[in-house]
């Protein structure tokens, strides 16, 4: 007699998916973008390098970390870590295997972007004076970043997706407290979609953060 | 004034510049005439350093560097040249996202430390005097290509160079806009600014040259003034070449 109805189910669960969303999924997005963005950036300046050794220690970390499965990272830093005397908690080591993978994506992103910027832009820089590195701050990686948007971009909406996966190291992100919630309630096909609904809602308000960065870089169009 | 000496650049097994020797005294307008891969827009391009010459001398107001085959030069040494000359671009390449004001001004604050306000204010008045005061806050895809080209003359010259190169500045140019860019370098020129430039547009150099050389194979074929080039070339290749453009009547 005091069954539940789907719809109870449903909206007593959505409050708790909704916490863990907003308590580990969005600031595990948010920390591994961040860091990952900054090291991307400086992988690519480093693939760039005229300095071979360094270009060389670059591509090698790209290699490693865009041929092996992400999954398959996170258990080597949560779980194979260990046994070598290194204990990471959950949550960061998560935010480490989620900010490699960032880094080594975003980097041949932030490369193609600065090799697309026209050879004459430096020239024009290098013409007024500019040392290599004026040219780059000054003139490339502006015209680099909005080059750089739609792709990184999209690299964040998968990041958002990604995060799924600190579930398997223990982070009870949105994912894992939809696991938990099915497990009581055994309602699997209801409370996984709203788990996948409350994804779409975190990637919809991202994708229009997306557009409006959009707009502001197109205030001047490249020629 | 400005003094290049057995100036040489390979590139690979191919020397595009093989030995050219040529002075020029502050104030004079020296245009470069010859056939296309003669090697103008490499000299060009080898005395602001955006190609590094395999060997010679180039002497350009104080600075003064010796290239050798041998040795990378010093990148301080290379700036220090790079910044006696002012580049104009056959392609404009203004930075396009910045305003034209902002293309004016970033040379005078990145490398010569010009604090903003008389940055802007220098920038106005380059910018005035090429024409162009009422578009200093349009992006330069805004511009027509002839406007481009006059904020690219105004950037060159917002360094305050010893030099002016120009490399080809018209020929990108549609050809209703080719004189508002010759007016503006012809007026230049007759302010006493120093100036080398490679062009195809012989009516102008007639004008505005004090001397024009005639670049072929990578050497120079034959020097001399205006009159004489034109007039009396001494050389077979010259009038080969003139009366080659007679033929396309760009004489």
């Amino acid at each position: 007699m005091n069954e539940q109805t789907n719809l109870d189910i449903f909206t007593d669960s959505f409050l708790p998916l909704l916490q863990a969303g907003i308590a580990f999924t969005v600031p595990l997005t948010l920390i591994s973008f961040a860091l990952g963005l900054v090291l991307a950036m400086l992988t690519a300046l480093a693939r760039l390098s005229e300095f071979s050794p360094l270009a060389w220690v670059a591509g090698f970390y790209v290699w490693i970390i865009r041929g092996t499965p992400l999954l398959v990272q996170l258990f080597i830093i949560f779980y194979g870590l260990p046994s070598l005397g290194i204990l990471i908690d959950a949550f960061p080591a998560a935010v480490i295997g989620f900010t490699l993978s960032v880094g080594a994506y975003g980097s041949e992103i932030i490369r193609a972007a600065i090799v697309s910027i026209p050879k004459g832009q430096w020239e024009a820089a290098y013409s007024l004076g500019e040392t290599r590195l004026q040219a780059l701050r000054r003139i490339i990686l502006p015209q680099a970043a909005r080059v750089s948007v739609p792709p990184l971009s999209n690299s964040f909406i998968s990041l958002v997706k990604d995060t799924s996966l600190a579930a398997t190291v223990t982070v009870t992100e949105l994912f894992q407290k939809g696991q938990q919630i099915t497990a009581a309630v055994y309602e699997p096909l209801l409370i996984y979609c709203e788990v996948a609904l409350i994804y779409l809602i975190f990637c919809t308000v991202l994708a229009v953060l997306q557009r409006q960065l959009e707009r502001y870089f197109d205030r001047y169009s490249t020629v | 004034m400005i003094e290049v000496r057995e100036l040489t650049k390979s590139f690979g097994g191919t020397s595009v510049l093989r030995g050219i020797d040529l002075t020029l005294e502050q104030g004079q307008v020296l245009v470069v005439i010859g056939p296309s891969g003669s090697g103008k827009s490499t000299l060009l391009r080898c005395l602001n350093v955006l190609e590094v010459p395999t060997s010679g001398t180039v002497v350009i107001g104080k600075a003064r560097l010796e290239f050798r085959a041998d040795a990378k030069p010093r990148k301080a040494d290379v700036l220090a040249l790079r910044r006696q000359s002012g580049m104009v671009f056959q392609a404009y390449h203004l930075f396009p996202h910045f305003t034209a004001l902002q293309n004016v001004m970033e040379g005078q604050i990145t490398v010569r430390r010009t604090p903003k306000t008389e940055a802007r204010a220098k920038a106005l008045q380059l910018l005035a005097k090429v024409g162009l005061a009422d578009r200093a806050d349009a992006y330069p895809h805004q511009l027509s290509g002839g406007q481009q080209q006059r904020v690219g003359i105004a950037r060159a010259m917002s360094i305050d160079p010893e030099l002016l190169l120009f490399d080809e500045p018209t020929s990108a140019l549609d050809p209703e806009l080719v004189r508002e860019v010759l007016k503006v370098i012809r007026e230049l020129a007759e302010e006493g600014r120093t100036m080398m430039i490679v062009t195809h547009e012989m009516k102008f150099a007639r004008e505005v040259a004090d001397r024009i050389i005639l670049l072929d194979g990578g050497v120079i074929v034959e020097e001399g003034p205006p009159e004489q080039i034109f007039g009396q070339p001494r050389e077979e290749r010259t009038r080969q070449f003139l009366s080659l453009l007679l033929e396309q009547g760009s004489v």
